[in-house]
């Protein structure tokens, strides 16, 4: 007679288990309150610039935090587009703020003065995120545009001189400033700010600069050797649980969220799964329905489905699924990936095959509230048979202006 | 910090939000920002009962926790108090 | 107990009694958003 495997208790849920079949609320809740912005980075992941005339008013705001307050959810992250220039944006945080619900927010300090800084660091409610994609002018203005990098250093320099504690410091990874994660470290520490590095994904206008901007698979490795290196002081927003097959997972419960412990309400209440998957197929319901965000929270089709247990698919047999956990859904989707496959940068290279192997049209985000610049803002090239949107800088001259290349004597 | 025994009183902190959920709770405290996870209903019932009045051992009692599992219960408000999500009443 | 099905409450309880994880932090900056 063997010995019983009785002996051993049987494993206990793991946490991750919970969270995978879902909460009562969200923990990790975005709600980007405009699509308006006073910048057009690049690689925005919601393609935002004009403001949508269907925003939600500032009383439905405020219906939405009733609710959320009915449903305790803890905290909400708040973003946009560039959240303060609606004018309604501090009576909306206060009244989040007086109701239980703690705020955090994300600007590129357009509209920090030194007197918002000391209201905010008044606060203790509200914890701020500037955004900052380069250590340098150079290379962040290439990515956000000419004096933003002057624009968020100076919010930071306000905020830190009011006291605020509760400051992060935020950067989307790209081939342009992984050289430059010590300065970026310097940065924040210099104004008390908690430094977050987080993963571009292809979304929104992300989706066009995605292939030059992503960082290489060898810089792959040395930020993620970077990060072990700096353990829980440096934030991820569990960006880079893709990587943990190069030797173990980093901090954070490496687990893709979406529908389950995370959603986005967007500007104009509709609920997506994922602030990183704007996108139909990701779209559960809106709060302006009958039943409020509540109930497509509990309710709605898309978290159901989401919230059942999932095979993991072609990537199950590997052994390092446990963590890697088929990496980030957002990402699969916009690179026409199957979502039960590898991340299209899967390090240990199934992602690239796939999408070598991959005759998929690779689906294009569902809104644009891009800036209408004119001449028309240059875009990367999409080396893709796809005409969906413009492509690439006009043609000719003639093709931005009628009067290019006129001379008038 | 002292040692949690069943004498101790304690009561949870003034800043704490505690939501129910299936497998237990969750419990935030909106000062430290920190998040704990209640593994199990009947410690959420334990932490339910702890009050001002009320020492670890009536709240365990409340919650009709089997003997075999006090000393996790204890470990585990220990571990509560240590992240400031209870805090102790003076005596 | 020989039963390989789903333990029952009580038999979880046990579990996680001998496991000594009745309390679990968890890092809200761990997980997955924008901000």
């Amino acid at each position: 007679m063997s010995t019983t495997v009785l002996d051993r208790p049987a494993p206990a849920p793991r946490l991750i288990d919970h969270f995978e079949s879902g909460l009562n609320s969200p923990i990790c809740l975005t709600w980007e309150l405009t699509y308006a912005c006073n910048l057009s980075c690049i690689h925005c992941l919601s393609a935002s610039g004009r403001r949508d005339p269907r925003e939600l008013s500032t009383d439905e705001c405020k219906a939405v935090i009733d609710e959320l307050q009915r449903m305790q959810v803890f905290y909400v992250n708040i973003g946009g587009g560039e959240p303060t220039v609606r004018s309604d944006f501090w009576e909306i945080v206060d009244y989040a703020t007086s109701h239980d619900i703690g705020v955090k927010f994300s600007t590129n300090g357009v509209r920090i003065t030194s007197e918002l800084a000391e209201k905010l660091a008044a606060n203790d409610y509200v914890d701020i995120q500037i955004s900052m994609d380069g250590a340098t002018a150079e290379v962040n203005d290439a990515i956000r545009g000419p004096g933003s990098f002057d624009l968020a250093i100076r919010a930071l320099e306000r905020l830190s001189a009011a006291g605020m504690t509760r400051l992060k410091l935020s950067v989307v990874c790209t081939r342009t400033n992984i050289g430059q994660l010590d300065q970026f470290k310097e940065i924040a520490d210099l104004y008390g700010a908690q430094l977050r590095l987080t993963r571009l994904r292809p979304a929104g206008r992300g989706a066009d600069s995605w292939h030059d901007l992503k960082p290489t698979q060898e810089q792959q490795r040395e930020l993620y050797q970077w990060l072990l290196a700096h353990g829980e002081e440096v934030l991820t927003g569990d960006s880079f649980f893709h990587l943990s097959a190069l030797g173990g997972s980093l901090p954070g419960l490496n687990l893709c969220g979406a529908g389950r412990v995370v959603c986005l309400i967007d500007p104009v209440g509709d609920v997506y799964a994922c602030p990183f998957a704007i996108h139909e197929e990701f779209l559960a319901g809106n709060i302006r329905g009958e039943g409020g965000f509540g109930e497509v929270w509990r309710e709605s089709e898309l978290f159901t489905r989401l919230r059942a247990p999932q095979t993991g698919g072609a990537c199950k047999s590997c052994a390092f699924f446990d963590t890697c956990r088929g990496g980030c859904m957002a990402a699969k989707f916009f690179t026409g990936l199957p979502l039960d496959g590898p991340d299209p940068e899967c390090v240990r290279g199934f992602g690239e095959d796939a999408l070598a192997d991959s005759t998929a049209e690779r689906p294009k985000p569902s809104g644009d509230h891009s800036h209408l610049t004119s001449p028309p803002r240059p875009r990367a090239v999409r080396l893709t048979l796809e005409m969906q949107r413009p492509t690439g800088p006009p043609v000719a001259a003639c093709d931005a202006s009628p009067l290019a290349g006129m001379q008038m004597n | 910090m002292t040692d949690i025994t069943p004498e101790s009183v304690l009561r949870l902190h003034d800043r704490v939000s505690v939501r129910p959920e299936p497998f237990g709770a969750l419990l935030y405290h909106f000062g430290t920002r920190r998040l704990s996870f209640l593994k199990s209903p009947s410690l959420l019932a334990v932490v339910d009962a702890l009050g001002e009045d009320r020492t670890v051992a009536d709240a365990l009692s409340i919650a009709d926790v089997p003997d075999a599992q006090r000393p996790a219960m204890i470990r585990a408000i220990t571990t509560l108090r240590d992240s400031e999500m209870l805090v102790e009443v003076a005596a | 107990m020989d039963s390989m099905t789903t333990p029952a409450p009580a038999d979880v309880d046990a579990t996680l009694v001998e496991a000594n994880e009745l309390v679990e932090d968890v890092s809200i900056d761990g997980m997955c958003g924008v901000y």
